[in-house]
């Protein structure tokens, strides 16, 4: 058994441990401040609220994997929000398609973003920021003028805030299931296997008859479904979509991956360690507004204790 | 070391360990001003790392080194260099985007005012190119539009430009062309007479026996022999270095095959101005090589055959039929059945942090995996059976691949696409900087595939392998065939001087 719990560790990426690590000693800073911080109440609804983070963060860490970016998480999580609920707006039974419709139009834009970096090879650092603004763009015309429908369905205020099974968020079950699919693909399947082969290294996975192309369009894409149910989820847990509604949301995923061991240059990283990263940056967030700390000094801490974890194990070792 | 004069360089009793694998142990060397010092020994013989801490790359365990009779240490790369020890190193250390001047000034640029004064620096770049011998460089000319062998001087001008008292050349002519390596040669000459020491280091015994004034030999991280050049037979030297006996390098080639069918046919292909009107037919069970001077176009035709070149004209046809070839994907097709291994292994043919696995299995992950999901048992075993008919020496399937040899590196790429047991093999210098045992092994590999039905296609920029392992050669210049070479005609002498596209005995003789 003893042996069986160090040959895990050992396996185990030292940032990931890192990670892990951080948590409990964020856990314990704040059960000082206050004793509710460990209990099992606050943790789930810790969880439940890591889950959307989770959601977009597992996008962002297959686009990373592929040593690329997707800087149009903000406005493709707003179209996944607004559209749903625009769709909630329809009449009977089609309003029942107001989820997939949601995560739909952000697959589209996803899918645009990989057209533009793997066919048209734009770097992603662009192409994904410039998606951003048309997206928001839309968005803007959209809203422009009248007040649309922007409430959301009843299924998806169950999904973001409902408990059915074991007094466990609904939400946290979605992410649950996501991130098993990713795990699975990940390690286990040739597109997994395609994404860390272009990471390390693009012209020999190319010259090994990889279908490098397709790969990255497939990453993009499931990027962009996965910000927009992001944003269904968080429309039905506040109810409504609103505008810029993403915008909290870039910087958090991002810093999610990394923290979490993925190499932000691409190759290298596990889904464990996004998991670590996710909960991490929202108990950082969680323990922060406890506090009552000012918006500016939020900002200031949360930013310095990101570069800060980073400098102790985020940085690139310097072999090969 | 009872010598009554003490040598310009010396070290003893040198150890050197990386985690558990002991690299170099108890190492010793002299090292005299003004002769040549070849140090041979197989890949991992501990010959790269005894260079990184002469150059103070890494640093020993334990051991001393002496300059002028007097303890010295290097710390860093920089108080090796300021020592006046100078390295070219295997890998290339240039910077693609900067120009050769640059490059050449990149550690010590001269300055004016704190700002880098781009005449002086200019100068200093013309004059060590010059004393490389490679004047012909322009020394604005970035340094990525150069070919490899191009680079490979402008290397050596950069550490003449250190103006080192000792300069080591780690496989510095494995990238050159056999017009280039006799000026290199040349300079090298003229160095020993300034007084230099230098140290060489190659695989390729011809260069050491033109060169070198004493030889060191190591195997398993020890110094197994020191002698005077010439005194041993490349066939002992050989045997110290692999630590048994060592019977032919190259196996014999079979006579009267049948050619009439073809595996591989090429008609009137052209690309850019690179490629011109190449035709050529090639049998299964062949081996053609591709001979000629570096950059006449080999690559670009081994590129354009396996569907990475785009806007080609002409035709190829695959067991007699036309085959549209757009990408690898589709090269390597059970329609096609190709396989590229490429020149670079560590930027085009393996992930260096990945797994020996994950590597060796990458061009397959179609045969071992069902509906995209990979089915492990199986990858393993395939890998497994890889491992061992290659004889790759590694720790284990799952640690990375960059922590092997370089010679073993070089058999996972070959073996990663024999898991997809090709039908048409395009080599490209295979064999560029591994050791001569590994190079053995792939002779034979590469025979015993061509005796299985394999139809293979070998550029080398070594004239020995061209000879000792093709059935027929085409020698390509500028971009064209301009002649093959059958039986005994695959020679020296016939390689060198249709490689110049020259009939003198004269001007072949100058190569």
């Amino acid at each position: 058994m003893g042996a069986a719990i160090i040959g895990f560790f050992n396996r185990m990426d030292r940032a990931v441990l890192a990670a892990f690590a951080c948590i409990i000693a964020l856990l314990l800073v704040g059960s000082l401040y206050s004793s509710s911080f460990l209990s099992p109440e606050y943790l789930l609804q810790q969880l439940q609220v890591a889950s959307f983070l989770g959601l977009i963060a597992t996008g962002m860490m297959l686009v990373v994997l592929l040593g690329q970016i997707d800087l149009s998480v903000p406005w493709v999580l707003t179209v996944g929000g607004m559209m749903s609920t625009a769709a909630a707006g329809w009449d009977a039974p089609w309003n029942l398609l107001a989820i997939p419709f949601g995560i739909f139009c952000g697959m589209a834009l996803g899918f645009a973003n990989g057209i533009g970096v793997a066919y048209l090879r734009v770097p992603s650092m662009i192409f994904t920021l410039g998606m951003n603004a048309v997206a928001q763009g839309l968005m803007v015309l959209r809203t422009g003028g009248f007040a649309p429908q922007d409430h959301a369905t009843e299924a998806m205020r169950v999904l973001a805030t409902g408990r059915l099974v074991l007094n466990i968020p609904n939400a946290l079950f979605v992410w649950g299931i996501v991130g098993a699919v990713t795990i699975f693909v990940l390690t286990r399947t040739t597109f997994g296997r395609a994404v860390y082969a272009i990471g390390n290294r693009e012209r020999a996975a190319y010259l090994s008859g990889l279908a490098t192309q397709r790969t990255v369009l497939l990453a993009f894409t499931a990027s962009g479904g996965l910000a927009a149910s992001a944003g269904v989820l968080l429309a039905g847990y506040s109810t409504k979509a609103y505008q810029a509604m993403g915008d909290p949301y870039l910087l958090p995923a991002v810093a999610a991956v990394v923290l979490g061991g993925t190499n932000i240059l691409g190759g290298r990283g596990s889904y464990l360690g996004t998991i670590a990263g996710v909960i991490l940056i929202t108990l950082l967030q969680s323990i922060l507004s406890v506090m009552q700390i000012n918006e500016a000094g939020r900002q200031l801490i949360y930013g310095a204790v990101i570069i800060l974890m980073l400098l102790i194990y985020g940085r690139q070792r310097k072999q090969i | 070391m009872d010598a009554v004069t003490a040598p310009l360089f010396r070290m003893e009793g040198v150890s050197k360990r990386y985690g558990g694998v002991r690299a170099l142990e108890e190492a010793s060397l002299r090292v005299e001003a003004g002769r040549i010092h070849a140090v041979l020994g197989e890949n991992g013989a501990g010959k790269s790392t005894l260079i990184k801490i002469m150059a103070g790359v890494v640093q020993a365990d334990q051991g001393l080194m002496e300059l002028d009779g007097r303890k010295v240490a290097f710390p860093t790369p920089k108080a090796a260099n300021g020592a006046g020890i100078v390295c070219i190193f295997q890998e290339l250390s240039l910077i693609p985007d900067l120009s050769v001047a640059d490059n050449i000034a990149i550690s010590d640029p001269p300055t004016r005012f704190g700002l880098i004064d781009g005449r002086a620096q200019r100068r200093l770049a013309e004059e060590a190119l010059a004393r490389a011998g490679a004047e012909d460089i322009h020394p604005m000319a970035p340094v990525k539009d150069l070919p490899l062998s191009r680079r490979q001087m402008v290397e050596i001008a950069k550490a003449l430009a250190r103006r080192p008292r000792i300069l080591i050349l780690d496989e510095a002519t494995s990238a050159l062309t056999a017009g280039d390596v006799a000026k290199v040669f040349a300079v090298l000459k003229r160095l020993r007479t300034e007084g230099l020491a230098l140290l060489y280091i190659s695989h390729r015994m011809h260069e050491i026996d033109e060169l070198a004034d004493e030889c060191t030999v190591f195997r398993n991280g020890r110094n197994v022999a020191t002698y005077k050049a010439g005194t041993k037979t490349g066939k002992e030297v050989v045997e110290m270095m692999i630590g048994r006996e060592y019977s032919h390098v190259f196996p014999p080639k079979p006579a009267g095959r049948d050619r009439t069918t073809s595996a591989i046919e090429v008609r009137n292909l052209s690309w850019t101005n690179r490629l011109t009107d190449i035709s050529f037919r090639a049998s299964p069970g062949e081996i053609v090589g591709l001979g000629g001077l570096d950059g006449q176009g080999q690559r670009d035709l081994l590129l354009a055959l396996f569907g990475v070149l785009k806007g080609l004209s002409g035709e190829i046809l695959i067991d007699g039929r036309p085959a549209q070839i757009r990408s690898p994907r589709a090269a390597k097709g059970s329609r096609n059945g190709m396989a590229l291994i490429p020149e670079d292994r560590k930027t085009e043919g393996l992930m260096l942090p990945m797994s020996v696995r994950d590597n060796l299995s990458l061009a397959a992950l179609g045969t071992v995996s069902r509906f995209g999901v990979i089915d492990q048992v199986k990858e393993a075993k395939a890998v497994e059976e890889m491992v061992s008919l290659l004889a790759i020496r590694t720790a284990g399937t799952g640690i990375s691949v960059g922590s092997l040899s370089g010679g073993n590196q070089q058999k996972v790429v070959i073996a990663k696409w024999l898991m997809i047991t090709p039908r048409i093999i395009l080599l490209n210098d295979p064999t560029r900087g591994i050791d001569v045992g590994t190079k053995q092994e792939i002779y034979q590999l590469l025979r015993r595939l061509a005796d299985n039905g394999a139809t293979i296609l070998f550029y080398s920029t070594d004239y020995d392998e061209l000879i000792g392992c093709c059935d027929r050669v085409l020698v390509m210049y500028d971009g064209a065939i301009i002649r093959t070479l059958e039986g005994a005609d695959i020679n020296e002498h016939m390689l060198i001087s249709s490689a110049l596209n020259i009939q003198t005995e004269g001007e072949a003789r100058h190569a």
